[in-house]
């Protein structure tokens, strides 16, 4: 599983898996798609790298506090910005946020950025659960140091 | 393009119950795959491409890679 075949191969096609996942995330209000479809192309991609080559140049690449910190300030920030759009509909201020042209990337208001926050977590908790299955527990739970 | 249709649901049918029945695991492992991708030509063609996607990410892809990983680890196949 480990051959030189398999890791210049994945060198190859790993980017283009990750850019596809990126351009499912971005383009999910006006496309096919969204952030947990995206999100899980993103994550099938990390637990390739950590399949592929192996788990301690994994555990050096994605350091296991800073992607649980990623985590937990994407979930803050996703709830404060769709509770921030139910209270400004119920406060009356509707065109607070602009909503742009239909169909042209920039459009349908806040939609965008919750798209790439559940992204990123739904991301990083698929490689979390695919770790946790592997190896039975996470490294490096301690810090980063 | 109903024939298609009658094609791939048959094609879902033997899939699920040839994955039922096989005795090898990670055979059965990717027939599930096969009938996981079929669902996602099988909602296209239902008009929701927003769940096909869905499905072939989800379905093919996570769900087959974490069924993979749990056989690995109980020594069913080799490393």
């Amino acid at each position: 599983m480990k051959t030189s075949i398999v890791k210049n191969v994945v060198k190859v096609i790993l980017p283009l898996i990750q850019i596809f996942g990126a351009y499912v995330i971005i383009f999910g209000h006006v496309s096919p798609g969204g952030g947990f479809a995206g999100g899980s192309i993103v994550g099938s991609s990390l637990i390739l790298y950590r399949l592929i080559y192996g788990s301690e140049r994994a555990d050096r690449k994605f350091i296991y506090f800073y992607l649980l910190k990623l985590v937990s300030i994407s979930l803050v920030v996703y709830g404060t910005l769709k509770g921030l759009i139910f209270i400004l509909e119920h406060l009356g201020f509707n065109g607070f946020i602009p909503i742009g042209v239909p169909g042209n990337l920039l459009s349908g208001g806040l939609i965008m950025p919750l798209n790439v926050l559940i992204g990123i977590v739904v991301s990083i908790t698929f490689y979390f659960i695919a770790t946790l299955f592997e190896e039975g527990e996470l490294e490096n739970v301690n810090g980063a140091e | 393009m109903t024939i298609f249709n009658i094609l791939i649901i048959i094609i879902m049918i033997i899939g699920a119950i040839a994955s039922a029945y096989t005795k090898n695991l990670l055979a059965a492992v990717i027939i599930f795959m096969v009938y996981s991708l079929m669902m996602a030509i099988v909602w296209q063609q239902l008009n929701a491409p927003d769940l096909a996607i869905t499905e072939a990410s989800v379905g093919a892809g996570i769900t087959s890679i974490l069924f993979i990983l749990a056989l690995r680890r109980m020594r069913m196949i080799k490393k």
